[in-house]
């Protein structure tokens, strides 16, 4: 392969470009450079001033309304729109700021436009098609309205679905019939003929789009898709859909015109390029006579290049393309004439190649080419996002003769600096892809790490403060907009030796385990998730959820702790997107933490009870009201039944008795300096049974001061709660819930149970514990008896007195449960 | 409870500003979101809010007509109410169920525009069975009959306003409707049924489109009972009603052209055209949400309702002028057409093929009509164009196969392609011939009109036989070697080169037994060479085989040229007698070239 130097001059640099599909390089008047990189950012390069006049992305100065997704079509057209106004200014480059009154065609997704004189033709992937719609400006009308003509779908023949995201745009050209000159034959404003405009043979133009086309003149819109389709719409015939003119079978990457020196006003070939090297001359060639067919046939003549295209132009008849590592070019007139076999003909198109030994070019247009001296003038986009003119001259032996030798050696240094710079940085985004893998395994170590601690010690027992990494809580009554609500802090202890690190989301489930019938019998559960970035060890993560609102909480709460770790976390933004790898994630649960009656309840203090009961009652009427109802409900249900104590209401009560013996060893030697006070031991079992970190919680109330054995405090629904605490028989403890609210005293005599359970069961090494549920039955025949005298009542008067049944049901809990457990 | 009201109310707020401004797409993208609206649990008090949330989105979605995404809104919307009611959710006739939970409750009105909906989504579907079975019409009557408090629950701001009023959709899914099922019993030849069910829909209060859309149903019942006057008259009252109404005028150049009356043709098509091109411009919309078009997607009533684009139009306009004696006006409406083709706004790009012919035959065409109009230098540059375009793509040689069977539609064959393209270069060196004939330039004449026989002979057949069937391109290429034979001999007669001239004319009539002109001629140039028996029995032959040839067959450019002799049967008849009885009052006949 020859080599040929060539002149290489940064003109400016845009840092990374990220791409989501080829980035366009559009040269427009040879004054202005239009680079659109993705869908939605633009930039605007002076070549006269050298410099970036102005940039564009994707902030469309929205009035609210208009959320309209990448509008490249728009932002091209309008910024052609004002190119003069932007080389006016001359100040640092600028934002433009366009807003949403410049929006010519609100479509999604526009992959490529062309604009032909009035009409604009836009084409987008409307999957599994493509579409290409066709506008017409409206006149009439200030506006940069597009009015639509007609959409036409052209079925896409790659059978891949999944490849949904283009990696290419598709090519659009407009071809031009001329028999007269070039000038005066595209009817079109000067300042349009460029690459996207071009004028070919007419006797090739009547045999590719047929004579019906060509009689009006229309102007031919070519569309090389990526999936390999070639397709031609004439625009100005009535009633004329896109037809296929050529399938290359591999994305198309470039469709332009070849110029012969025989005739420089019109094309005679017309060139299109795959991006696997596929490089197919169209012209017109003699047919065979013995077939019958005309004197003219346009032939299709397939070459190929080796290796993949990034990207290509022409400029007369040379072809300039990038194979990444390399910027060659290529005769066409050489290598296509001629009537040799096709295998040949690909040697040939290989070894004419010439490389100019440009690498990492993503992007070339042709600037100018000046048929004096030879020079073309080529634009090129490196991938690094540099905008580099290349310079080539025709005849370089000659030219490199006659020159000095010390304008050799400095030419030939030139380049070598810029080979140099060149795999610089490409050596540096290896690295730095290096890098940031190795942090990724890093980061995996440490989650594996966290993971087999978290099993191995899933063994080790509930409750227990072994745990290397668990959860503990504090619960707290706040007041908001006049609503009482119970809030849970929870703490994350980080206890292990290694720091839960960016990608760890702590997931707390909070779930009641008695519910109201009218959630239809379903456990109501909700999930708090809550990302963190760094805990090392031995710090804490603190996250305080809301658990209830006052009056509508249903006690107790089970609130189980897990760690999650999103694997997509681990990679970057792009591979997470991968569909399967949205829910992978490793899942270690820590401990479960229950909150009960006893963490919900609000003390009154002994001596201000009264004034703060006031107090609270002003503050929520609708409490006291609600209270008041249900007192006076009692009162009337106690008297209908005939009951004793008629006047008061009806409280319900319900005692447990403690031997003093589980007490001793559950306060340890807090409760032992106070050994012997009868009032004492009552008050700091009290405290015990509300200050106890019972399930991993604590009360955060810790001003609470009980001063007595009788505590009165208000639960959560704000009923009124009694605990009394008192001797009997000189060992034994009594505790006795009392409350107007049925509730209440379930839930806090399961709550009193609970603790006094767990702590004998953690004691259970060191003191034989048994729960002697003794019942002193007054006579289960008479319990059975009233039993079943409601059951019958109830039946018979279904309906009129409904609401006696559970009364009664009550009666006979309340009977079972008034003798006193006794736990030993 | 209060964070409840307090969502209800912030959404009955949103809606009702939105409602007011009638954004589509704002309401869209705010209905897109309304998923927080079912964590509400399903109550009877917030029905009104929930059903007019979604009767407002499925409004939009109509308007984008995304119809299945409409559809599935609003069974969830069923399945809400059947909770809210109590009913079982899981009945199989969800909507009967809905309809009859809802029954004489509060929330029938708004329950019965959801249903509403869902009528418009089967309307859209074509379910008209559906429509029948649930018997939806009382719920419109019901509507339309006693709601007055539309308005004024217009102003409280804790009523969720509809985008729709309800009792405008339900006028128009009952008109929609009744159309939709005469365009059934239409396409199964049900007319008269059509005709009682049209009957019940004109005097339904409706959108004039929709009135002057009964109209022309009926007409086209009438036309298909085969009363076209009484069509007629049905189509002038769709264009009373709506004078934008172009399918109606449509409808009835179908029926002139039936009924044979040409000038009544050409008036309306003129009419036709004019109107095509002045209201080339979008229409206001009548609705916003719900536009009957897209409740109408019934094909039979859709073939009906179509009009062909203008440029055929105004083609078919022009054909029928030059043909019906109207040619300087023909020739207008051709210039104005390949104006138009030229032109870079054509109005109305139609996507589907539009049934212009081929761009050559065209000006061909044209360029017949410009030579009828006495213009043939017009005719001549018209010609050179076609010429000019052809020429490098003309083979030497073409081998016809078999008559070759027409591919699909789009995919060209190129021999076929080939064949026309010597046909069209043929026609317009023979157009040329003639219009040298026409000039008296006899020399010119001979030179094109040989010309076209060269490029005609260039055609070989596979087999001998081929026989022309009319239409094909086989017949079209027998009629152009005829017509240039008898072209050509004719001029040769004018220059006294009677055994070429001779030759050709026989070899004409061979081809084209039916040439009047080349019969004429031939007997004429018979009797100059004084073959005087052979002249009359050619006339004779030609007299009684010149029936008045179908002109609408074939193309203009195809006809034969009015430049030569025409002579009515009374004088044939009386030459025929005279060469019969003998030579002696030869010089008293007119000579036939002096009336040329």
């Amino acid at each position: 392969m020859a080599l040929e130097r060539c002149d290489v001059e940064t003109w400016a640099e845009f840092g990374f470009i990220g791409t989501s599909c080829s980035p366009k390089l559009m040269v427009v008047s040879e004054r202005d450079v239009f680079l659109c990189t993705g869908c939605d950012e633009i930039y605007v390069f002076s070549t006269r001033e050298r410099k970036l006049m102005a940039s564009k992305s994707h902030s469309l100065q929205s009035d609210g309304n208009c959320n309209v997704t990448p509008v490249l079509f728009f932002l091209c057209f309008s910024c052609r729109l004002s190119s003069s106004f932007l080389c006016a200014d001359t100040s640092c480059p600028t934002e433009l700021k366009i807003s949403s009154k410049f929006l010519v065609v609100p479509e999604e997704g526009p992959l490529s436009l062309l604009l032909v004189g009035t009409e604009l033709v836009i084409i987008s992937l409307k999957a599994p098609h493509w579409a290409l719609t066709r506008y017409r400006s409206q006149k009439q009308t200030v506006t940069n309205s597009f009015e639509m003509l007609t959409s036409f779908s052209l079925a896409s023949s790659s059978d891949d679905n999944e490849e949904r995201t283009v990696k290419r745009r598709p090519v659009l050209i407009c071809v031009h019939y001329s028999n007269k000159t070039l000038s005066s034959a595209c009817s079109c404003p000067p300042e349009t003929v460029n690459d996207d405009h071009v004028c070919i043979d007419p006797l090739l133009f009547k045999l590719l789009f047929g004579i019906d086309a060509a009689l009006t003149e229309s102007p031919v819109v070519l569309c090389g898709l990526p999936d390999g389709c070639l397709y031609f719409l004439p625009l100005r015939l009535p009633g004329c859909r896109p037809r296929a003119l050529y399938s290359l079978e591999e994305p198309v990457i470039f469709v332009g015109t070849s110029l012969d020196k025989s005739s420089p006003e019109h094309a005679q070939c017309l060139v299109t390029i795959g991006e696997r090297g596929q490089v197919v001359l169209i012209r017109t060639g003699k047919g065979q006579q013995e077939r019958g067919e005309g004197n003219n046939t346009a032939c299709f003549l397939d070459r190929r290049l080796p290796g993949s295209l990034m990207c290509g132009c022409i400029v007369n008849n040379t072809l300039y393309y990038s194979i990444g590592s390399d910027l060659l070019k290529v005769d066409l007139r050489s290598g296509s004439l001629g009537k040799e076999d096709t295998s040949k003909k690909t040697e040939a198109l290989h070894q004419s190649s010439t490389s100019l030994n440009v690498c990492r070019i993503i992007a070339v247009a042709e600037l100018s080419c000046s048929t004096a001296g030879g020079e073309v003038h080529l634009l090129g986009l490196s991938a690094g996002g540099q905008l580099q003119r290349i310079t080539t001259r025709r005849r370089t032996e000659d030219a490199g003769s006659s020159k000095g030798p010390t304008a050799q050696v400095g030419r030939s240094v030139r380049d070598l600096l810029s080979a140099i710079g060149d795999v610089c940085e490409r050596a540096s985004v290896l690295k730095s892809a290096i890098k940031s893998k190795s942090q990724v395994l890093k980061h995996l170590n440490h989650v594996i790490n966290i993971s087999f601690l978290l099993t191995a010690s899933a063994k080790i027992e509930e409750h227990s403060d072994r745990k290397p990494i668990r959860c503990r809580a504090v619960t707290e009554w706040s007041r908001l907009l006049q609503r009482d609500s119970l809030n849970l802090t929870c703490v994350l202890d980080n206890s292990s030796p290694y720091a839960l690190e960016q990608g760890w989301t702590l997931s707390i489930c909070v779930s009641s385990l008695s519910y109201p019938p009218s959630e239809g019998g379903h456990c109501s559960s909700t999930n708090y998730s809550f990302p963190f970035q760094n805990v090392n060890p031995g710090e804490t993560l603190e996250v305080s959820l809301p658990l209830a609102d006052a009056g509508e909480a249903f006690f107790p709460f089970m609130v189980s702790c897990s760690l999650n770790f999103s694997l997509s976390s681990l990679l970057g933004a792009e591979e997470a997107n991968c569909p399967g790898l949205q829910n992978s994630c490793i899942n270690l649960p820590l401990n479960t933490l229950w909150v009960d009656w006893l963490h919900s309840l609000r003390l009154n203090g002994p001596e201000d009870a009264l004034k703060k009961d006031t107090a609270q009652r002003n503050n929520a009427a609708a409490d006291s009201i609600q209270a008041f109802i249900n007192s006076h409900q009692f009162r009337r249900r106690g008297a209908d039944e005939g009951r004793g104590g008629a006047l008061r209401p009806e409280r319900y009560s319900a005692s447990v008795q403690v031997s003093s013996e589980l007490l001793k060893n559950t306060k340890g030697s807090k409760s032992s300096d106070l050994e012997g006070h009868a009032q004492s031991r009552c008050v700091s079992f009290l405290e015990w049974l509300l200050s106890e970190g019972c399930g991993g919680v604590r009360r955060g109330h810790t001003g609470d001061q009980i001063s007595g054995p009788v505590l009165h405090a208000r639960g959560p629904n704000g009923h009124a709660v009694k605990l009394t605490a008192k001797e009997v028989n000189a060992d034994p403890l009594l505790l006795q819930m009392e409350s107007s609210f049925m509730a209440a005293v379930c839930g806090l005599h399961h709550a009193v149970l609970r603790r006094l359970q767990v702590r004998a069961h953690q004691n259970s090494s060191v003191l034989f514990c048994s729960a002697l549920t003794s019942f002193l039955l007054l006579s289960p025949q008479h319990l059975l008896q009233q039993i079943q005298h409601h059951r019958v009542s109830g039946a018979f008067s279904a309906g009129a007195s409904g609401t006696q049944n559970p009364q009664c049901i009550h009666s006979v809990y309340r009977d079972l449960r008034e003798n006193p457990l006794i736990i030993l | 409870m209060h964070e409840q009201m307090s969502f209800i109310n912030g959404w009955i707020q949103d809606n009702n500003e939105l409602a007011d401004k009638c954004r589509v797409r704002m309401l869209n993208i705010w209905y897109g979101q309304r998923k927080p609206l079912t964590r509400i649990p399903p109550l009877v008090d917030h029905a009104e809010v929930e059903l007019t949330v979604v009767y407002n989105a499925c409004l939009c979605s109509f308007a984008n007509s995304r119809f299945s995404e409409a559809e599935l809104v609003l069974k969830q919307a069923a399945e809400r109410v059947l909770q809210m009611t109590g009913a079982d959710p899981e009945a199989s006739e969800l909507w009967k169920s809905v309809l009859e939970s809802a029954r004489s409750t509060a929330l029938t009105p708004s329950v019965q525009c959801v249903v509403g909906l869902q009528w418009a989504v089967w309307l859209a579907n074509c379910q008209l069975e559906t429509i029948q079975e649930y018997q939806l019409f009382s719920l419109s009557e019901g509507f339309s009959a006693g709601d007055g408090n539309e308005q004024n629950c217009g102003k409280d701001p804790a009523v969720p306003l509809p985008v729709m009023d309800p009792r405008h959709l339900f006028e128009l899914l009952l008109i929609c409707t009744l159309i939709a099922q005469a365009a059934e019993m239409l396409s199964e030849a049900q007319s008269s049924k059509a005709l009682a069910v049209l009957q019940r829909a004109s005097s339904l209060p409706a959108p004039r489109t929709l009135v002057a859309h009964t109209h022309i149903l009926s007409g086209a019942c009438f036309s298909s009972m085969n009363c076209p006057q009484m069509a007629l008259n049905c189509y002038k009252e769709a264009l009373e009603t709506d004078p934008r109404c172009v399918c109606a005028l449509y409808q009835s150049i179908l029926v002139y052209r039936e009924l044979d009356n040409t000038q009544a043709e050409i008036q309306a098509l003129r009419l036709l055209h004019s109107m095509m091109s002045s209201n080339a411009e979008s229409r206001p919309a009548a609705t916003p949400f719900l536009s009957p078009t897209s409740l109408l997607p019934s094909r039979s009533l859709n073939r009906l309702l179509s009009v062909p684009p203008a440029l055929s139009v105004l083609h078919c306009l022009a054909q029928k002028s030059v043909l019906h004696g109207r040619v300087l006006e023909g020739v207008e409406y051709f210039l104005d057409l390949l104006a138009s083709l030229h032109s870079d706004d054509q109005h109305g790009v139609h996507a589907e093929l539009s049934p212009l012919p081929r761009l050559p035959e065209l000006y061909l065409e044209a360029g017949a009509a410009l030579l009828m109009a006495q213009r043939p230098a017009d005719c001549m540059a018209l010609c050179d164009e076609v010429i000019g375009l052809t020429l490098e793509l003309l083979p030497e040689k073409l081998v016809l196969e078999e008559e070759e069977e027409r591919g699909e539609a789009g995919a060209v064959n190129p021999n076929e392609e080939r064949m026309r393209m010597i046909l069209w270069a043929g026609a317009a060196y023979l157009l040329q011939g003639h219009c040298h004939t026409h000039m008296r330039d006899w020399k010119q004449a001979v030179t094109h009109y040989t010309r076209c026989i060269n490029l005609l002979v260039r055609v070989f057949f596979k087999h001998r036989d081929v026989v022309a069937k009319c239409g094909t391109s086989v017949c079209v290429l027998q009629r152009l070697k005829g017509l240039s034979l008898a072209g050509r001999g004719i001029s040769f007669s004018q220059t006294e080169r009677l055994k070429e001239a001779l030759r050709d004319l026989q070899h004409s009539l061979h081809v084209l037994p039916d040439c009047v002109g080349a019969g004429l001629w031939c007997g004429e140039v018979l009797r100059r060479l004084g073959r005087k028996q052979d002249a009359a029995a050619c006339w004779e032959k030609t007299r009684s085989s010149a029936t008045p040839s179908s002109t609408e067959s074939v193309s203009l450019y195809l006809l034969e040229p009015q430049s030569g002799p025409v002579w009515d049967s009374e004088e044939l008849r009386h030459r025929i007698g005279s060469e019969q009885k003998g030579s002696e009052e030869d010089e008293q006949l007119p000579d036939v070239a002096k009336m040329c």
